[in-house]
């Protein structure tokens, strides 16, 4: 037993020691009310959204892509609705037996019942929908909704895909649709606000964004904007019931500058041979006409294709994937005339009265190398505009040996050579403006004077691309003023490009159109077969490219027993004259004669143009 | 206050302040757990009768005189051993642990009873020892607490087991063990932590300590318990979603809504303002308990009173610190809040023997 000394000090002791502990818990308890209000009050918001997030999930609606439009109307590219076989996994028993049951009515492939299977349960714990069958035919629908009573869980809903209704002519113009692959997705979803990680995209089947042409272009414009509907979900991602619905903004239309009818003309014009045609309104720089040859079915690659028949088209040596009309490199050959004789005018080399003497050769009086014409025996005393008319290398030989290098790549780049000429052209090519630096760097040699006099018939190391050439035919028939091309009706807003030039006024620009009229009309015309093809005037220049440097027609004949190695034909035409509206420029690989076998296309697409 | 209330020639002993509390949360509990189970009458009638009769059995309990406990002290503690023990041998298995006896009508969870048999037990044995304590009693005493852990231990359970080491080493330390004892012994704890770390600790157990340090770490694994308890009271914010409005609860994000958890759904759905209106009737309570030790007729009764107040404050804090992710998630209910058999009762038990503690007059000396 203690005793009362004892029990006193034992009484403050016990005192001190139990406020220790109690003033030690307080401590304990002011740290826990500090962390909730931290919780609570500071940091509400982020713990709000987090409770937010948690409990709702958002399933995106597809908006539908814009329709695509020629100039007139015409319906280019249109969305057709495809009717797909969805089941809900969730109140499905035996998919098994259920497969079974629906391959009686509605056949499914083994990839079918495989996805199936492979996805079935994840989808049913989640409550979503797993879409059996796609593309169902009207055969296919109207035998299951006889029966679909008997498949509660099963039911067939319209969903869109994408359809060029001219697969063949517009394949490289307008491009096609392909599923988009996730860093696009995610970009698309970050333009419009939307959290990737939250989205649940497989529920919206089928999203398609451009890929090629157009279609990749203006996919933003034609995209649209995702709606959603919002769900809330409890913790194992259970949909419970809609919360809200956001609707969708279809994707506007396009309404292009595209003739479906000159289109038509040039497809079955060039008729699968190797080439490409382009043609422009002038006034505003509007393509009208846009064919790269041969083609592909822009339909077939966006809605599915078998793997046997894209390799087919892949190594097609005609390459049907590929781009001419913006991406194929062409020696402008004697279509470059008009633009260097323009460069003898506005450098006072020449003038329209200026001759020389034409032998049918060119000697470079440096090294005595000797420069052919196409003409045996020349064109005798020949000024420009008969230097145009029967196309005599001879003339521009020495016109563009007098040049200044610089001056003349300069004078070039203004008609839209080594340029971007087309603002919403699908990966356009540039083609090549040669000068030395470029020579020296890729070719590792120095600038011969050669190499200007090769310039001035447009071959050597000059090459343009087929909307290149067009561009150019149009700013010499604009004399010299021109916007740049584009596919899309409203570009008035657009900044022209104009040729500052302190010699060239009027005159010289009617003078020159007079000339190229000339290739036509004139009795020595080097497209004057062209002249029975219509009733109105045009201006043209055609060109031949010659692929194999040959010294004689004997030589020619024995290299154009392999097509690969015949000149390709070239030629650019405007019309109708004297106030052209149109412009055009066709290329047809190994078709030797610019004006016999290029030339009756351009024809066939201005007359088509023109109504004549 | 002690209040004698005559009723036919018979006092009764009550404590009006800790009564009415103690009423109060036990009924703010049932509405809390009603919400908690996502409306589950069934579990609201039965929560119910579990707090009518905790409360007619803290009343009884309040009614012998504490020397009653003192003398019987040694036979409840003997009893609660054998129970321990029955538990280890015939108790009921759940998720890897043996914590139930099975009696038919209900089962029982023993480590909730040595919880309080414990203390008053060391408390009888100390009352009357000189101070400062002997090292001899020290290290009887620690015998005691420690052997007691181990069995509940072994269950296992990590948080009881806690608990009850810590309501024998209050008693301990209130009866007035020596500094020095204490100086040396905390030393030689921390130091040999690393030991204990690997062990005494199931990887489980240390899983949960690791969660705690960085919860994000792994959100969907072992963080989410926490992650989904802080998201939960972090949207509640000052004035909470609304009763059985909270999503988190109400959605499943939330674990153990009815037990461990339960604090999470009240300051989701009742805010930050709620939760201090909470915490304000358990301060009240404690802060009576604190007065009550102070003023205890004698050195048994303030060591009794004194103990069993701490281990509701430490079971009340540990949970509370849980669900914010100040320690780890040990499994420990908030008392008469969350829904539970043993454990709820274990609490109307010790406020039973702290009312008659506070409420019976020294009879002999004076």
């Amino acid at each position: 037993m203690i005793n009362l000394e004892e029990r006193v000090s034992e009484k403050k002791s016990f005192f001190n020691r139990l406020i220790i502990v109690y003033i030690f818990f307080a401590g304990l308890f002011l740290y826990f009310l500090y962390k909730t209000f931290l919780l609570q009050i500071s940091s509400y918001t982020d713990y709000e959204i987090a409770s937010l997030e948690n409990k709702t999930r958002e399933i995106l609606i597809q908006p539908r892509r814009g329709v695509i439009y020629d100039r007139n109307g015409n319906i280019l590219v249109n969305n057709v609705p495809s009717f797909n076989l969805i089941i809900n996994p969730s109140l499905i028993e035996n998919l098994e037996e259920h497969l079974n049951e629906i391959n009686q009515i509605i056949e499914l492939s083994d990839d079918e019942k495989n996805y199936a299977k492979e996805n079935f349960s994840s989808l049913a714990k989640l409550n979503r929908e797993l879409v059996l069958k796609k593309n169902l035919s009207i055969d296919e629908r109207s035998r299951f909704e006889v029966r679909k009573y008997k498949f509660p869980n099963t039911f067939i809903d319209e969903r869109y895909s994408r359809e060029n209704l001219y697969p063949y002519l517009f394949s490289h113009s307008l491009g096609y649709t392909g599923n988009p692959n996730d860093p696009d997705l995610e970009e698309i979803f970050l333009n419009q606000n939307l959290k990737p990680k939250e989205i649940i995209f497989s529920y919206s089947n089928g999203y398609l964004i451009g890929k090629t042409g157009l279609e990749h272009t203006y996919d933003d414009h034609i995209r649209g904007q995702f709606g959603k509907k919002i769900f809330e979900v409890d913790a194992s991602g259970k949909f419970l019931k809609e919360l809200e619905t956001i609707d969708e903004i279809h994707g506007k239309d396009l309404f292009t500058t595209l003739d479906l009818e000159s289109q038509r003309v040039a497809f079955e014009q060039l008729d699968s041979r190797r080439g490409a045609v382009v043609a422009v309104k002038i006034s505003n720089g509007a393509i009208v006409t846009y064919l790269s040859s041969p083609s592909f079915s822009v339909n077939k690659i966006a809605n599915g294709i078998s793997q046997k028949d894209f390799n087919s088209l892949l190594n097609n040596d005609d390459k049907p994937f590929f781009d001419r009309a913006a991406q194929g490199r062409y020696s402008p050959a004697s279509t470059i005339k008009p633009a260097i004789g323009l460069f003898g005018i506005e450098n006072k080399i020449i003038d329209w009265n200026f001759t020389i003497d034409d032998p049918g050769y060119f000697i470079l009086p440096e090294d005595g190398r000797i420069y052919r014409g196409w003409k045996k025996g020349g064109h005798g005393n020949i000024n420009l505009k008969d230097a145009i008319i029967e196309s005599s290398n001879t003339f521009f030989f020495s016109l563009a040996y007098k040049a200044e290098i610089e001056d003349l790549i300069k004078h070039l780049s203004n008609f839209g050579f080594g340029e971007t000429v087309c603002i919403d052209c699908f990966l356009p090519d540039s083609g090549l403006l040669p000068d030395p630096s470029w020579k020296m760097n890729t070719l590792n040699f120095g600038w011969f004077k050669g190499d200007t006099v090769n310039l001035g018939v447009g071959q050597g190391y000059l090459s343009a691309t087929p909307i290149q050439l067009a561009y150019y035919a149009s700013f010499l028939a604009n004399k010299g003023e021109l916007n740049k091309f584009s596919f899309v009706q409203d570009n008035s807003e657009l900044e022209k490009s104009i040729f500052l030039n302190n010699n060239i006024d009027e005159n010289d620009w009617l003078k020159l159109h007079e000339s190229m009229i000339g290739v036509i009309e004139s009795p020595k015309g080097t497209a004057g077969r062209l002249r029975s093809l219509k009733n109105y005037t045009i201006a043209a220049k055609s060109g031949t490219v010659e692929l194999v440097s040959t010294e004689t027609k004997e030589d020619y004949k024995i290299i154009r027993e392999v097509e690969g190695k015949r000149d390709h034909a070239i030629i650019i035409a405007f019309g109708p004259m004297p106030n052209p509206e149109y412009a055009v420029s066709v290329v047809i690989e190994n078709g030797e004669s610019g004006g016999s076998v290029a030339g009756p296309v351009a024809i066939a697409v201005l007359n088509t143009l023109l109504k004549k | 206050m002690k209040k004698l209330l005559n009723f036919k020639n018979r006092k009764i002993y009550f404590d009006q302040y800790l009564f009415f509390s103690i009423t109060l949360l036990s009924v703010m509990g049932l509405v809390f757990l009603y919400s908690a189970s996502q409306g589950d009458t069934t579990v609201l009638i039965k929560q119910s009768i579990f707090v009518l009769f905790g409360l007619l059995l803290m009343f009884l309990l309040s009614q012998p005189d504490p020397d009653f406990y003192k003398s019987n002290s040694l036979i409840f503690f003997v009893i609660s051993i054998i129970l321990i023990v029955l538990t280890l041998l015939i108790g009921i298995e759940a998720n890897g642990a043996k914590r139930w006896l099975d009696f038919g009508l209900f089962t029982l969870q023993p480590s909730e009873i040595i919880k309080i048999t414990l203390p008053v037990f060391l408390a009888a044995y100390l009352y009357d020892k000189k101070l400062p304590i002997s090292l001899v009693n020290t290290f009887i005493t620690l015998l005691i607490i420690l052997i007691i852990v181990n069995l509940v231990r072994i269950q296992p359970d990590l948080g009881t087991s806690l608990v009850i080491l810590m309501s024998g080493l209050y008693i301990l330390f209130l009866a007035g063990l020596s500094w020095k004892f204490i100086g040396f012994s905390s030393t030689a704890f921390i130091l040999s932590l690393p030991f204990l770390w690997n062990n005494f600790l199931e990887p489980f157990q240390k899983q949960r300590i690791l969660t705690l340090l960085d919860p994000s770490a792994d959100p969907y694994g072992s963080g989410w318990n926490i992650t989904q308890s802080k998201i939960a009271i972090g949207s509640g914010g000052l004035q909470g979603k609304g009763y059985q409005m909270g999503s988190q609860a109400h959605l499943d994000f939330l674990p153990e809504t009815e037990t461990d958890f339960i604090f999470s759904v009240i300051a989701e759905e009742f805010g930050f303002i709620g939760v201090c209106l909470l915490l304000l009737v358990f301060l009240f309570i404690l802060l009576r308990c604190l007065f009550l030790a102070l003023n205890a007729r004698d050195r048994f009764c303030r060591l009794t009173i004194g103990g069993l107040s701490l281990i509701f404050l430490s079971t009340v804090l540990i949970n509370l610190s849980m669900v914010v992710g100040i320690i780890p998630v040990v499994g420990m209910p908030l008392p008469f809040i969350s829904k539970g058999g043993s454990s709820l009762l274990s609490f109307y038990i010790a406020f039973g023997i702290i009312i008659s503690m506070a409420s019976h007059k020294k009879l002999m000396q004076k």
